[in-house]
C-alpha cells in the first residue's frame, strides 16, 4: 500500500448543499455520508487529519477502484450506524462509508440491520490518511461484489488515557449540530488550494 | 511549520516530553455531564414516602419516574428510615463516615435509607483524605486484599495456568481471565482454576464472557465467580445494551441460585463516553448504578470507573470522584472491587497516586484487575499496574505498612509453582482427552515471562478440544477426579474445597473470599471494626513479616548479605 | 442402538475395541450360545495417546462405558473385551520448496495490480518524476513517481511536463493511485502502479509499460517477438529474454526495463537426496526431481525397508522426528530402549505441488508459484503393546480383555457386515495420518498394508496452495463445500445452484467465498475465487487418496491386478468425506471394482467395522480356554 504523503499540503474543503439527498440508480455508486459537523463546525479528525483529507483520500480509493463516490450529510443523527445505515439506502449499489467528525468510521450495506455493519473502524485515534484510502477502497470493492480484505484495525492500550475523554467531548459536540427533523442533503465538496504546482 | 513557531525553552521542551503529557485533557461541559461530581445539573435530595411507598425521589414524583428511578425507590431505599435519613444534614452523615467515634454500623443505619442525590450531596463535602477516611471505616471485609487479571494475548492456557499459580502465590484473593478467541475459553478456564489452585488452596476464578456463556462455567463448577455483568446508570444506555434493571437481576439470581459469588460492574463516565449522560454529573450516575446493585440483592460491586477512566481522568477532580464511587459502594454495605484496572496513564507517578485512595485505607480488593501477566499479554486491553510492577508495590506496601494483597516471593518458590501447575494441567489435559502439553511446554512455562516465551499450540486441536469440554458438559468435579487420578492429590482437595463452597453458600455473603485453610472470610465473620487509631485491620504480626521481605534487602547482621 | 426390550441380553456379552490412530470405537454385543449375534450399542471417542501404546487405556475404557452407558448395562455384564492387535503407526509430513524465481537488475514489473491506469504500450527512457521539468522535448520518457508522491501533483507534474513538450509516453507509481493520476492526465498513457520498490527502478534505461484493457491481457510484452520488436533485440536477445516474456503472461499490465544483463531466471533449489534402502537395493534419489521421480524410485525398491533424508533438510528432519517419536512411544520404563536405528521408515509418499513464494529481486512483491515436494512418511514397529492396555482395561474395568485379532482382518470381518457385500473383499481404511488396506480372499487369507499419506496431507496441501497460513481454514476447505455469498440474503454454491436463506448472512461473509460449516458460512481468506479454491481442494485429495487407494490397492491385490478385486469397502474418518469416496469409485470404475462406502452393521457406516469384526471372529470361535 502506499503512503499518500504523511506532509499533506494545507488542502481545504467546503461542501456546497445541492438539494435533498436522494436514492442513487447507479450500481456503481458508494454513498459517502458525512455526519453534522463534518467538514463545517468541525474541520479536522480528533489526531488533527483535515476532513479535506480524509475526504479526498476517501474519494480517491472509490475512484481508483473505478466506482464513482457521492457525498451525502445527515443532520438529524450523529450515531455512526445511523448514518452509515441512511446512506446505504440511498446507494445505488447499497454501499456506503459513514463518517464522523472525530474519524470513526463505518463500511455499511441496505440489507443490513442497523446495528451491524461489513466493516468498524471504532479507533478514531489510529485512523490516518492511508487507512481512509484503504476505507474509500474496500467500500468500492463490495460494490462491485468483490471480496477485498478487511482493512487491517489496529489497537492501542494507551489510546484510552489520551484520547477517550476528548473522543466523549467530540460526540457530545457532534450531538449539539443535529437539526432535528431535517432529512440528509446532498454535498458536493469543493477542495480549495494547497496542490501544489 | 516549525520555523513560524515561537523559539521554546529548553525546560518547556523537557516538559512536553514527559509521559504525563501523552495523556489526554478536557474542560468540564456540566450541561452534557462531562463532569466529576460539581455539577448544578444534578437534581437536590428529597423524598416522600406514602403508604409504604416512595412516591417522590429528589425532585421527581412518581409518574415521571424512568426505570432506574423505579427500581431505586422500590429495592433499594428502606422506605422506613428514608425521610429521617434523607432529612440528616449532609454535614453530619458526612461527619458520621470520618469519625471514628460512629460506627459502620451507625452508618449503614442511616446509609439505607438514602437517595442517590442526597449521597452525592454527602459525598461532594468530602476532600480525597477525608474520603479515604471513610473508606477506611466503610470498607466491608476487615482484611483488605486484591485481583489480579491472567490471561495470554495467544489465549495460552499453560501460560494462564503458569501465572494463576504465579498470581495466587503472590497473594491474589481472585484471578480473573478473558479470552481473544473467545471459543478458547473452556481451556483457558480450566486453566485458570488448576493453576489458581497450585499456587494457593482457596483463590477464587472467573472467566469474563459473553453473560450466557459466562453463567454455564460458572454453573459447571469451572469458574468459582463471575462479575463483569455491567450496569449502567440511566435508562437510555440500559435500553442501548438491551438490558433492564429487572433482567440484571434475574441474571445474578441464577448465579445466586448455584451458590456462585458475582458482582455487578460499574464506573464513573460510561453514560457520557456513549453521550446519554441526560445531562447529569458522572459521579451522580455512579450512584444510581450502586443503589441498583443494591436493590438487585447482589453482595458487591466492581467500580472506580473501569474501562471508562479515561473520562473522569481527564476532567477536574476527576479521580476524587472515583474515589468517591468506591466509598460510596462500601457505605451501602456492598463488597467493593474498587478499580486500579485499566490502562490509566502515561506517567508512572499518575498511575501509581491514582491507586493511593484504595491501597492506602484498604479496599475489598484494591484492583479488581492487577494485571499478574505483563500488559501486552492482558487481554483486558491493559492495566494500571502489571508484572513490571510487582516489585514496585511491593515495596510501596512495606515503605508506608499498608497491605495492597501481594507479598514478595522468592524465585524457588515461584518457579516450583509454575511448574507444578503446568504439569498438573497437562495431567488434566491428558485425562479429559484434551489436546496434550509437551514437557517443553511445561519447561517454558516454569521459566517464561510472555506468551511470546511458549511454544506455540496447535490451535485448530485446542479450539475443537474446547468445544468437546462443553459437548461432553465436563465439570468441575472432572477436574477434581482428573488431578487425583494423576496424583496431585492437594490440588485435587483446594478445587474440591473451593466447589463445596456453592453448596454451603457462605460465598453468597458480602465481600466473601476464601483463605488458605479454606475459611470464608466476609463481612459476617471478618467485619470492618475499625473505631479509630490502634483498632481494625492492622499490618503485623506474621503478615507484616512478609511484607518486609524485598528482592533486595540488606541484613543487618551481616550487611555483606542480603535477607530474602 | 438401544438396549433390547424384554429384559437382559440373552448369551454372552462381549465388547470389541477398535484403536485406531485418532478414534477408538466400541462395539458391544451378545452372542448366544450358538454363535448367534445380537448387537446392542456402539460408541467412539478420541484416542488417547498413540496408538498401539498403554496411553490407549484411558480412551479404550471410555468408550466401552459409553457403549455399556448406551445399552444401560454395567460392566460388570460384561464377559469378555476384545482389543484389536494394533501396532503403533507414526506418521509426518514435510515440504521442500524446489524452485525458486529470481529477477536480476529490477528487469521486470509483473505483479498485476489490480487497478492499473489507461491503456496501451509505452517505451521510452526511465525518469525520475523531479527531472522531468528538464527533459528534452520530444524523446520519449517513462515517469517513475516516488512512494508518498499525492496524485493531484503527479498528475499535475505530468501535465506540465507535457504542455512543456515532454515526450511522457507512461509511468510506473509506488503508491495506488494509477487510475486516479490517468484520470486527471490531459493526454492519456499507461500507467502501472503499487511498485513498492519504485526507488530500484533503473533510470536512464530504455522502458517498456503496457496495460490492457479490462478484462483483456497484454500482447506484446508476454511475447518474446513482441520484446524483440519493442527493444530491437537480435535472435541470441531475444533467446535471453524469452523468461521474462513467459513470467508476464496472462497479466493485464507489466512493466519491463533493458538492462545489461537483466533476468528473470527459474532456479532450481537443491535440498538434498532421499536414500531409499529396500528389495536388496539402496537407491538415492534427489528430492528436487519432484514427486513423479521419487515414487518411481520408491516403486524399485518394494517393499522398503527404510528411508533416510539429508541431515539440514525439512525432509531429513521430518524422516528423523518420525523415527524418534516412534522410540520414544516404544520406551518403557524398565525395559532397554529401542534403538532408534532400528526403527524403519516402511513407505515415503511424494507429492508434487506449489507455494506462492515473493520472488527474488522483484520491485512490487511479485509471487511466484515456485515447485516444491510434499512428503508423508510412514513409520511402524512389530513390537505391539497392546496386551498391557488389555491388562489394564481387564484390571480397571473388572473384566476379561484379551487381544482379539489383527487389525486389518477384523476390519474386512466388519466390512463384511456391510449390506450387499461378498468374499473376496478389500478395505481401504482412509484415515488421518495413514491410508490402509486389507484384502480377505474367497479361502478366508487376509494381507493388509499401511502406506503413508492420508487426510493430514491433504490439508496440508490445500494450506500451502492457497497461501492460507491457518490449518483450521485449510481443514475446513477440505471437509465441507464451498459457495459464494452473493449477498446477505442468497449464496451460490460451488454447483452453481442457488440457495436463498430466510436470516440475513452475517456481514463478516458478505461478498466472499466461503467454506459450508455446520456452525453455518466461514469466509476463506484468499483472493482467489471460489472455482479455485474447489480445484485446489479436489486435485489435493486426488493427488493424495486416489493415488494412495490404487497404491495400496496394487499392494494387496492378487498379482498387483486391481481387476482381481470384486467388492471394495472404504472405511475410516476420510470415507464421511462428501467427495473422496466419489473421487475413489471413480478412478477404480475402469477396474470393475465396486466400491463404495461401508456401512457396517447395516447402520454405522463407515464406522465400527474393526470393533465389529472383533466381535464377529469371536462369535465364530464356540469355546475358547482364557489364554494366561
Amino acid at each position: 500500500m502506499s503512503t499518500p504523503t504523511a506532509t499533506a499540503p494545507d488542502r481545504t474543503v467546503s461542501l456546497r448543499e445541492v438539494g435533498p439527498a436522494r436514492r442513487g440508480t447507479r450500481p456503481d455508486e458508494v454513498v459517502i455520508a458525512l455526519s453534522p459537523a463534518f467538514a463545517g463546525h468541525f474541520t479536522k479528525t480528533i489526531v488533527d487529519v483535515p476532513h479535506a483529507e480524509v475526504l479526498r483520500q476517501l474519494m480517491a480509493g472509490i475512484e481508483e477502484q473505478g466506482v464513482t463516490a457521492r457525498l451525502v450529510r445527515v443532520l438529524e443523527t450523529a450515531d455512526l450506524a445511523a448514518i452509515a445505515h441512511t446512506a446505504a439506502r440511498m446507494s445505488g449499489s447499497g454501499i456506503s462509508v459513514g463518517i464522523l467528525s472525530r474519524g470513526t468510521t463505518m463500511i455499511h450495506q441496505k440489507d443490513l440491520p442497523r446495528l451491524s455493519n461489513l466493516e468498524l473502524f471504532p479507533q478514531s485515534p489510529l485512523l490516518d490518511a492511508p487507512v481512509f484510502r484503504m476505507i474509500g477502497s474496500n467500500a468500492a470493492q463490495y460494490a462491485k461484489g468483490e471480496h477485498p480484505q478487511p482493512v487491517p484495525t489496529r489497537n492501542d492500550q494507551m489510546a484510552r488515557p489520551r484520547w477517550q475523554a476528548k473522543a466523549a467531548l467530540l460526540h457530545l459536540k457532534e450531538f449539539d449540530c443535529i437539526e432535528p427533523g431535517r432529512g440528509p442533503v446532498e454535498v458536493e465538496a469543493v477542495f480549495g488550494p494547497g496542490t501544489a504546482g | 511549520m516549525t520555523s513560524t513557531r515561537p523559539r521554546q525553552s529548553l525546560r518547556t521542551e523537557i516538559l512536553e516530553s514527559r509521559p504525563v503529557n501523552l495523556d489526554g485533557f478536557v474542560e468540564e461541559w456540566p450541561e452534557k455531564g462531562l463532569v466529576a461530581m460539581e455539577s448544578d445539573f444534578d437534581p437536590a435530595p428529597s423524598i416522600r414516602v406514602q403508604d409504604g411507598r416512595v412516591v417522590e425521589l429528589d425532585g421527581t414524583e412518581r409518574a415521571d419516574f424512568d426505570f432506574m428511578d423505579t427500581f431505586i425507590a422500590d429495592h433499594a431505599i428502606d422506605v422506613a428510615s428514608a425521610e429521617a435519613s434523607v432529612a440528616i444534614p449532609s454535614a453530619e452523615i458526612a461527619r458520621m463516615l470520618i469519625d471514628p467515634g460512629v460506627s459502620r454500623g451507625d452508618v449503614l443505619a442511616v446509609s439505607r435509607g438514602l437517595t442517590p442525590a442526597k449521597i452525592l450531596d454527602v459525598v461532594k463535602l468530602m476532600n480525597v483524605v477525608e474520603i479515604m477516611q471513610g473508606m477506611q471505616k466503610m470498607r466491608a471485609r476487615r482484611t483488605p486484599a486484591n485481583q489480579g487479571h491472567s490471561t495470554s494475548a495467544r489465549d495460552n492456557p499453560i501460560q494462564v495456568a503458569a501465572d494463576a499459580a504465579e498470581g495466587a502465590l503472590r497473594g491474589f484473593a481472585e484471578l480473573e481471565t478473558t479470552l481473544g478467541v473467545v471459543r478458547y475459553a473452556p481451556l483457558v478456564a480450566i486453566a485458570l482454576q488448576v493453576g489458581g489452585q497450585v499456587g494457593r488452596g482457596g483463590v477464587l476464578t472467573q472467566c469474563a464472557l459473553e453473560e450466557a456463556t459466562e453463567l454455564e462455567l460458572g454453573m459447571r463448577g469451572i469458574t468459582a465467580y463471575a462479575e463483569t455483568i455491567s450496569i449502567y446508570g440511566t435508562e437510555s444506555v440500559f435500553i442501548d445494551g438491551d438490558d433492564t434493571p429487572w433482567s440484571k437481576s434475574f441474571l445474578a439470581a441464577a448465579y445466586a441460585s448455584r451458590g456462585i459469588k458475582m458482582r455487578f460492574t460499574s464506573g464513573t463516565g460510561s453514560e457520557v463516553q456513549m453521550g446519554n449522560a441526560e445531562g447529569k454529573s458522572m459521579l451522580y450516575l455512579e450512584i444510581r448504578c450502586i443503589l441498583m446493585a443494591k436493590g438487585a440483592g447482589v453482595q458487591g460491586l466492581q467500580n472506580g470507573s473501569i474501562s471508562c477512566i479515561g473520562v473522569p481522568g481527564a476532567v477536574p477532580g476527576g479521580l476524587r470522584a472515583v474515589a468517591a464511587e468506591n466509598l460510596v459502594a462500601s457505605m451501602v454495605d456492598l463488597e467493593c472491587a474498587s478499580g486500579n484496572d485499566q490502562s490509566f496513564s502515561h506517567s508512572a507517578m499518575r498511575r501509581t497516586a491514582r491507586a493511593m485512595p484504595q491501597m492506602l485505607p484498604g479496599t475489598d480488593f484494591v484492583c479488581s484487575g492487577y494485571s499478574s501477566v505483563p500488559n501486552a499479554d492482558n487481554m483486558f486491553a491493559g492495566s494500571n499496574f502489571d508484572t513490571d510492577d510487582f516489585d514496585d508495590w511491593n515495596t510501596i506496601q512495606r515503605d508506608f505498612q499498608v497491605d495492597g494483597g501481594l507479598r514478595h516471593v522468592r524465585e524457588d518458590e515461584i518457579l516450583a509453582a509454575r511448574n507444578k501447575a503446568a504439569r498438573a494441567l497437562q495431567a488434566v489435559f491428558a485425562h479429559l482427552d484434551l489436546p496434550s502439553i509437551t514437557d517443553d511446554e511445561v519447561e517454558a512455562a516454569t521459566y517464561a515471562n510472555s506468551s511470546n516465551d511458549y511454544p506455540l499450540r496447535d490451535v485448530l486441536a485446542d479450539l475443537k478440544a474446547a468445544q468437546s469440554v462443553m459437548d461432553r458438559e465436563v465439570t468441575g468435579l472432572d477436574l477434581v477426579k482428573a488431578l487425583e487420578s494423576a496424583g496431585f492429590h492437594d490440588v485435587a482437595e483446594n478445587l474440591l474445597t473451593v466447589l463445596r463452597q456453592r453448596v454451603s453458600g457462605d460465598l453468597l455473603q458480602t465481600s466473601a473470599v476464601l483463605t488458605a485453610d479454606f475459611t470464608p472470610l466476609s463481612a459476617i465473620n471478618d467485619p470492618n471494626d475499625y473505631a479509630g487509631p490502634g483498632t481494625g485491620y492492622r499490618l503485623s504480626g506474621e503478615r507484616w513479616e512478609q511484607l518486609k521481605k524485598l528482592r533486595h534487602v540488606t541484613s543487618a547482621s551481616n550487611p555483606e548479605t542480603e535477607v530474602g | 442402538m438401544g438396549a433390547r426390550e424384554g429384559g437382559p441380553p440373552q448369551g454372552r456379552l462381549v465388547v470389541g475395541v477398535d484403536i485406531g490412530n485418532s478414534t477408538t470405537e466400541a462395539c458391544l454385543a451378545a452372542v448366544a450360545p450358538d454363535g448367534s449375534i445380537s448387537y446392542l450399542a456402539t460408541d467412539l471417542t478420541r484416542t488417547t495417546g498413540v496408538k498401539g501404546t498403554p496411553d490407549n487405556t484411558a480412551g479404550a475404557l471410555a468408550a466401552i462405558r459409553g457403549a455399556l452407558a448406551r445399552a444401560g448395562l454395567g460392566a460388570a455384564d460384561v464377559d469378555a473385551v476384545l482389543l484389536n492387535e494394533a501396532t503403533p503407526v507414526i506418521s509426518g509430513l514435510a515440504m521442500e520448496t524446489i524452485t525458486e524465481t529470481i529477477i536480476t537488475e529490477s528487469t521486470m514489473i509483473g505483479h498485476n495490480p489490480a487497478t492499473p491506469g489507461g491503456e496501451g504500450l509505452g517505451v521510452g527512457t526511465t525518469v525520475a518524476m523531479a527531472e522531468l521539468p528538464g527533459q528534452p522535448p520530444g524523446t520519449p520518457v517513462v515517469c517513475v513517481v516516488p512512494a508518498g508522491a499525492d496524485f493531484d501533483d503527479v498528475a499535475a507534474a505530468v501535465n506540465a511536463a507535457v504542455a512543456a513538450g515532454v515526450d511522457v509516453v507512461a509511468a510506473v507509481l509506488a503508491g495506488d493511485d494509477a487510475v486516479l493520476v490517468t484520470n486527471r492526465l490531459h493526454r492519456p498513457i499507461p500507467v502501472v502502479d503499487e511498485v513498492a520498490a519504485v526507488e530500484r527502478v533503473p533510470l536512464g534505461m530504455l522502458a517498456a509499460v503496457e496495460v490492457a484493457p479490462p478484462g483483456r491481457t497484454i500482447r506484446t510484452l508476454s511475447n518474446s517477438y513482441g520484446l524483440a520488436t519493442v527493444f530491437g533485440l537480435d535472435p541470441a536477445q531475444t533467446r535471453q529474454v524469452s523468461p521474462v516474456a513467459r513470467a508476464l503472461t496472462g497479466n493485464r499490465s507489466a512493466v519491463v526495463v533493458r538492462t545489461p544483463s537483466g533476468d528473470v531466471t527459474d532456479r532450481r533449489i537443491p535440498v538434498g537426496e532421499l536414500v531409499l534402502r529396500g528389495a536388496g537395493k539402496t537407491l538415492r534419489v534427489d528430492v528436487d526431481a519432484g514427486a513423479e521421480a521419487i515414487m518411481d524410485t520408491v516403486a524399485r525398491v518394494q517393499p522398503l525397508d527404510d528411508a533416510d533424508g539429508e541431515p539440514g533438510t525439512h525432509v531429513g528432519g521430518m524422516l528423523a522426528q518420525v523415527r524418534d517419536t516412534m522410540a520414544d512411544v516404544m520406551d518403557v520404563a524398565g525395559q532397554p530402549a529401542v534403538p532408534v536405528a532400528e526403527i524403519a521408515i516402511r513407505d515415503v509418499l511424494a507429492v508434487d505441488t506449489f507455494v506462492p513464494a515473493e520472488v527474488r529481486g522483484g520491485l512490487a512483491g511479485e509471487v511466484a508459484l515456485e515447485n516444491a515436494v510434499a512428503l508423508a512418511a510412514m513409520v511402524r514397529t512389530s513390537r505391539s503393546r497392546m496386551q498391557l492396555v488389555a491388562d489394564r482395561v481387564s484390571e480397571q474395568l473388572g473384566a476379561a480383555a484379551r487381544i482379539g485379532g489383527v487389525e486389518g482382518e477384523m476390519a474386512v470381518g466388519g466390512a463384511l457386515t456391510t449390506p450387499g457385500v461378498d468374499r473376496p473383499v478389500a478395505v481401504l481404511d482412509l484415515g488421518g495420518g495413514s491410508t490402509d488396506a486389507a484384502l480377505l480372499t474367497r479361502d478366508g487369507e487376509c494381507t493388509a498394508v499401511h502406506v503413508a499419506g492420508a487426510g493430514e496431507l491433504v490439508t496440508k496441501l490445500v494450506d500451502s496452495e492457497l497461501a492460507l497460513d491457518d490449518r483450521e481454514v485449510a481443514e475446513e476447505v477440505k471437509r465441507f463445500p464451498l459457495a459464494k455469498v452473493e449477498s446477505f440474503f442468497h449464496l451460490r454454491h460451488e454447483d452453481g445452484t442457488v440457495q436463498f436463506v430466510d436470516q440475513p448472512l452475517p456481514p463478516h461473509v458478505f461478498a466472499r467465498v466461503v467454506v459450508l460449516t455446520p456452525e453455518g458460512p466461514a469466509p476463506v481468506p484468499t483472493r482467489h475465487g471460489l472455482d479455485h479454491v474447489r480445484r485446489v481442494r479436489r486435485e489435493a485429495k486426488r493427488r493424495v487418496f486416489v493415488v494412495n487407494a490404487l497404491r495400496a490397492l496394487r499392494q494387496v491385490a492378487p498379482g498387483g491386478n486391481l481387476r482381481a478385486l470384486d467388492f471394495v469397502v472404504l472405511l475410516g474418518g476420510s470415507a464421511l468425506d462428501f467427495e473422496i469416496p466419489d473421487l475413489v469409485a471413480d478412478a477404480l470404475a475402469p477396474y470393475g471394482v465396486v466400491c463404495g462406502t461401508g456401512n457396517v452393521l447395516g447402520t454405522e457406516g463407515p464406522r465400527t467395522a474393526v470393533a465389529a469384526g472383533l466381535v464377529r471372529a469371536h462369535a465364530a470361535r464356540p469355546v475358547e480356554c482364557p489364554t494366561g
